[in-house]
């Protein structure tokens, strides 16, 4: 039986996630690669920046939400994978950066590169640290995150120390006729590779593969007893998510045209768990959905900015006190988040 | 700088560490969750502390008290409002509402103090026994010269009397009997007539004036800001689990490790490269869960 056989090809939210998603990419590509130019209202352009953020963040959600919503995996590291993904990608397709390694590969390249650097990554952490109980799985990864981006800080020499790297190439913005042209085919492109993601994680979870992941969260122990090999689907599962990581993380870099260790802190990892357990964890559209209930919170603060008295440092300070708070209330008050299905994720409510 | 002076730094941090990191495991083995908010509890004592020696201003050793009285007072209240109401939902939800709480806390407090780290004024604090200025040893040219402040007595002689104060409150009194009994097996200590509510509410007063004490000596030995509980709790962490996570004998002595490979990675990098002693600390703390994942001494921590 191949793998196509085991995948069911008759779900219609994961079919409507690819169509919509590849429309996406074709009108992408029709304002990056024609003459056709659009001219966006200055107003709007903070729409266009979070969103695009948003769209990246969804991959990463995505892929958080396989290894924690199905499989139980508690990554509290999953920074480290963008990170290394964003990193691998500007060091491989890099030309005359200021700083730090680069290659000047082109950036296909670099971005498959990118996708596995961030697995390889997954699989070390996984083979190291899989079978911890749940809360030490989140100490180790942590700490791996905390390792990686101290090694990006320190090795000036190959990642550019705190400046990072710069000069990626941005194909995007290289191809389309001006900024705002280009602003929206980056969103289009990234809405379009989030959905299609949406529509490759919902097909694998939805098959039979995916009823084993959310067997080994429900229960290991009568997993295994039913002959299945719980360990490699826990590995599976975890390089799956950190792969999707990397992809998110060099998607960034291209878009960014530079990488540096301030935009990897362990912030992405906590806005990410906030979106998917807000969300509604083991739901795919439910975390989506969650990620952008969060991420909405970041564009309304931005506004909020101009018209509080306070500095613009009290305000960030204010609005992660918020944001530590909205965590701590999830977890008491909606355990199995907004859409999320309390008796399937066995949290009392 | 020589390698004495690096096992002298060693010794201080160790001892700072060992304190934080012997509340942090208590709770672990009681009350059987990973606190990551524990580090923000090292800064509220230090601001505590900080408030009574240098706002007031009251003699050093009443800010201390103070300190570790704010520390346990913060950990008690914490522990009610947030924890206790999920304490069964598992270890996994109690880490994720700690770390939620630990960023909250950590940005009232940036919110209140600042960015800026802040000092003691330890001259007019009328605390500084005696400079031990630069003593040297001679023929030992490897080990180098060396000094000891009288911070660093403080600290090493905090760090022996709480060490001492421990044993005897575990091997002597009922409630640390009592503590003892639920850390080994938390069912049998309830049918044997331990009031487990209570001894945990002593386990989080103990784990909170602890970090109290810890927070506010950090300060004393160094500085102190919104950033210092997150700067340390990772370097907790990893003492608590070198040492078996729950075992406060094992804090101990995983404190001291991971302060002498701090101090010591520190004086064997190049320059530039300070970073990366904390990332050392963590690379051992990944390294004892691949080799050992109970620890050096006791609990298991993997399941499958």
């Amino acid at each position: 039986m191949s793998v196509a056989d085991r995948l069911p090809l008759g779900d219609v939210e994961g079919n409507g996630a690819l169509v919509l998603g590849a429309v996406c990419v074709l009108l992408a590509a029709v304002f990056a690669l024609t003459p056709l130019v659009v001219s966006l209202p200055g107003s709007l352009y903070v729409f266009f920046e979070v969103g695009i953020l948003f769209a990246l963040y969804g991959v990463l959600v995505l892929g958080l939400d396989l290894q924690y919503g199905h499989t139980g995996l508690v990554n509290f590291g999953h920074v480290a994978f963008f990170a290394v993904g964003a990193y691998a990608v500007a060091m491989l397709s890099a030309q005359d950066s200021f700083a730090g390694v680069s290659l000047g590969l082109p950036w296909p390249v670099a971005l498959l590169g990118g996708v596995v650097v961030a697995a390889l990554l997954g699989a070390a952490v996984g083979a190291t640290s899989i079978r911890l109980r749940d809360d030490f799985l989140a100490v180790a990864t942590l700490a791996t995150a905390e390792i990686v981006h101290s090694l990006f800080v320190s090795f000036e020499g190959i990642f550019g120390g705190n400046v990072g790297i710069g000069g990626v190439p941005q194909p995007v913005s290289d191809l389309a006729g001006d900024a705002d042209t280009a602003m929206l085919a980056t969103l289009l492109l990234f809405g379009g590779v989030t959905l299609v993601t949406l529509a490759a994680v919902t097909r694998l979870t939805e098959a039979p593969y995916g009823r084993v992941l959310r067997a080994i969260r429900a229960d290991e122990l009568v997993t295994r007893s039913v002959g299945k090999s719980v360990i490699t689907y826990k590995m599976q599962s975890f390089v799956y998510g950190a792969a999707l990581a990397g992809l998110a993380g060099g998607l960034f870099a291209l878009y960014t045209g530079a990488v540096a260790p301030g935009y990897f802190t362990i912030q992405v990892t906590v806005t990410v768990w906030i979106g998917m357990l807000l969300g509604g964890a083991a739901n795919h559209r439910g975390v989506l959905a969650g990620l952008a209930v969060i991420m909405g919170l970041r564009l309304l603060s931005r506004f909020a900015l101009g018209v509080t008295p306070i500095s613009a440092d009290a305000f960030a300070s204010v609005r992660l006190v918020v944001v530590g708070l909205i965590l701590v209330a999830v977890i008491r008050y909606r355990p199995a988040g907004i859409w999320g299905d309390a008796e399937e994720l066995g949290v009392d409510t | 700088m020589g390698l004495l002076q690096n096992v002298i730094f060693g010794l201080v941090t160790g001892s700072y560490i060992a304190i934080a990191a012997i509340g942090f495991t208590l709770i672990y083995g009681i009350v059987n969750m990973i606190n990551f908010a524990y580090g923000e509890y090292l800064t509220v004592g230090a601001f505590v502390g900080l408030l009574t020696a240098v706002t007031l201003p009251l003699p050093l050793p009443v800010a201390v008290l103070v300190a570790m009285v704010g520390g346990g007072v913060a950990s008690l209240v914490l522990a009610r409002l947030f924890f206790t109401p999920i304490n069964h939902t598992g270890p996994v939800p109690m880490l994720l509402t700690s770390i939620g709480l630990g960023i909250a806390l950590r940005n009232l407090i940036r919110l209140a103090a600042g960015r800026n780290a802040r000092y003691f004024d330890t001259e007019t604090a009328t605390f500084r026994l005696t400079g031990v200025p630069d003593v040297p040893v001679g023929p030992f040219d490897l080990l180098g010269d060396f000094f000891v402040t009288s911070e660093h007595l403080v600290v090493v002689g905090c760090a022996v009397a709480v060490f001492l104060l421990l044993h005897g409150l575990l091997t002597r009194t009922d409630v640390g009997i009592a503590m003892r009994a639920m850390g080994d097996d938390e069912d049998l200590a309830r049918v044997r007539g331990v009031d487990t509510q209570w001894i945990r509410d002593s386990v989080w007063v103990l784990a909170g004036v602890l970090a109290g004490l810890a927070g506010v000596l950090i300060a004393i030995q160094t500085n102190v800001s919104a950033g210092t509980g997150y700067s340390h709790i990772l370097q907790i962490l990893a003492a608590a689990i070198l040492g078996g996570a729950g075992s406060p004998y094992g804090a101990i002595a995983g404190s001291y490790i991971i302060g002498l490979v701090l101090s010591l990675s520190t004086a064997f990098l190049p320059g530039g490269m300070a970073e990366l002693s904390s990332a050392m600390a963590f690379l051992i703390l990944v390294v004892v869960l691949l080799v050992k994942p109970s620890g050096l001494a006791a609990r298991e921590v993997r399941e499958a």
